[in-house]
């Protein structure tokens, strides 16, 4: 019988394999990290020297502040975020299709006076924003609707934390009118939301 | 690298065939590049967390123990838009100096460093925003509170008192 030898290995490897995931994976990065959820107005947060993260383990109610000064309200717990339509839409007595339950869950932020619910509410996140209808909650003392969002949420979720994102051109005042909001609900502890800078020495 | 021999070794027919210019290209340098740019793309994701700053505020339904701060120790700051105002003292009084500074390294920071210095840990520091001021003022003048290392500020609504103090000043 003929001897049968070793049949020698070959030491390189095919690497088209590897190179395939290595290009899906970096386009799958590169178009997660485009494709942000879209913000109904664009907030640039101060800086800060904080190094301190944004604890999200309770969920978070975000009181954002445009540079113009319109309120907007969104938050990370689903539960909450349902609740609030649910009252909200009691006490303006709107009776919530499918489709507005659709668009309410699609879009981040709550930013409109409650009287424009139905029309806010029957179109698109994308036609809203385009249409100039996120005109912000109304907050002030003969209509503090800011107010009513907020208790419905906490209502949902006790435990929600409260973060203020304003942007650093808007005026203190508006600043000033949603945290004197808050405390009247007992909400006394704010995360300001900032961008990280360098800590000078 | 990356290429794998195609002959098998036979060498039946014995005539000598030009060589073929191989097809495999050597992908590791491919590779690594394509590693390289998840890896930047995972980390600047992941990094662009934005940090919060942390604002306590007192309790308005509770009847309040107003807590006792000498006036000596105390200084009342007011942020606008591009500038700072400071005294010491009661806005009423007529002897109150109200002063200007900026938000730069050597504006407030300086200040308040040096008031602490002096008074201790028992240095108070009065916000009352001016009505001009924009929210960013205000995150800025607490930042310089947590880099000057002080810890006793109160957040107040500005009064006719200051503001008419602002507008004698002509500062």
């Amino acid at each position: 019988m003929p001897k049968v030898k070793a049949k020698r290995q070959s030491v390189s490897l095919d690497m088209t394999a590897m190179c395939d995931v290595a290009f899906l994976l970096l386009t799958f990065f590169m178009l997660t990290a485009k494709f942000k959820p879209e913000e109904a107005v664009t907030i640039t947060p101060p800086s800060s020297i904080s190094e301190k993260p944004l604890p999200t383990k309770d969920g978070i109610l975000t009181v954002s502040v445009g540079p113009d000064g319109a309120i907007f309200l969104g938050t990370d717990d689903a539960t909450a975020k349902s609740a609030m339509l649910e009252r909200m839409a009691n006490r303006m007595g709107i009776a919530i299709t499918p489709q507005m339950q659709k668009n309410y869950n699609a879009s981040e932020l709550v930013g409109y006076p409650a009287g424009a619910m139905r029309q806010v509410l029957g179109m698109t996140p994308s036609d809203v924003k385009a249409k100039g209808l996120m005109k912000g909650i109304p907050c002030d003392s003969a209509n503090n609707e800011l107010f009513l969002w907020v208790s419905y949420a906490k209502i949902a979720n006790p435990a929600l934390k409260v973060a203020i994102k304003g942007d650093a051109n808007s005026n203190y005042k508006v600043f000033n009118q949603v945290v004197g909001t808050l405390q009247e609900q007992n909400i006394n502890t704010f995360q300001l939301i900032t961008s990280p800078e360098g800590k000078p020495q | 690298m990356a290429e794998i021999s195609q002959d098998g070794g036979g060498k039946k027919g014995g005539k000598k065939r030009s060589k073929k210019a191989s097809t495999k290209i050597d992908m590791t340098p491919m590779v690594d590049l394509g590693f390289l740019l998840i890896t930047f793309f995972m980390l600047t994701t992941t990094l662009a967390k934005p940090v919060v700053m942390q604002l306590n505020m007192p309790d308005k339904t509770e009847k309040e123990e107003k807590s006792e701060v000498k006036m000596s120790e105390t200084l009342t700051v007011i942020p606008d838009a591009e500038k700072v105002y400071y005294y010491q003292g009661l806005p009423t009084d007529a002897a109150t100096q109200l002063l200007k500074t900026d938000y730069s390294n050597k504006g407030i920071r300086t200040i308040l460093f040096d008031m602490k210095k002096r008074i201790g840990d028992n240095f108070t520091i009065v916000i009352k925003a001016a009505k001009g001021a924009k929210y960013k003022n205000m995150v800025d003048l607490l930042d310089e509170c947590a880099i000057t290392g002080n810890k006793r500020y109160a957040i107040l609504e500005i009064d006719p008192a200051t503001e008419g103090l602002i507008k004698k000043s002509g500062l």
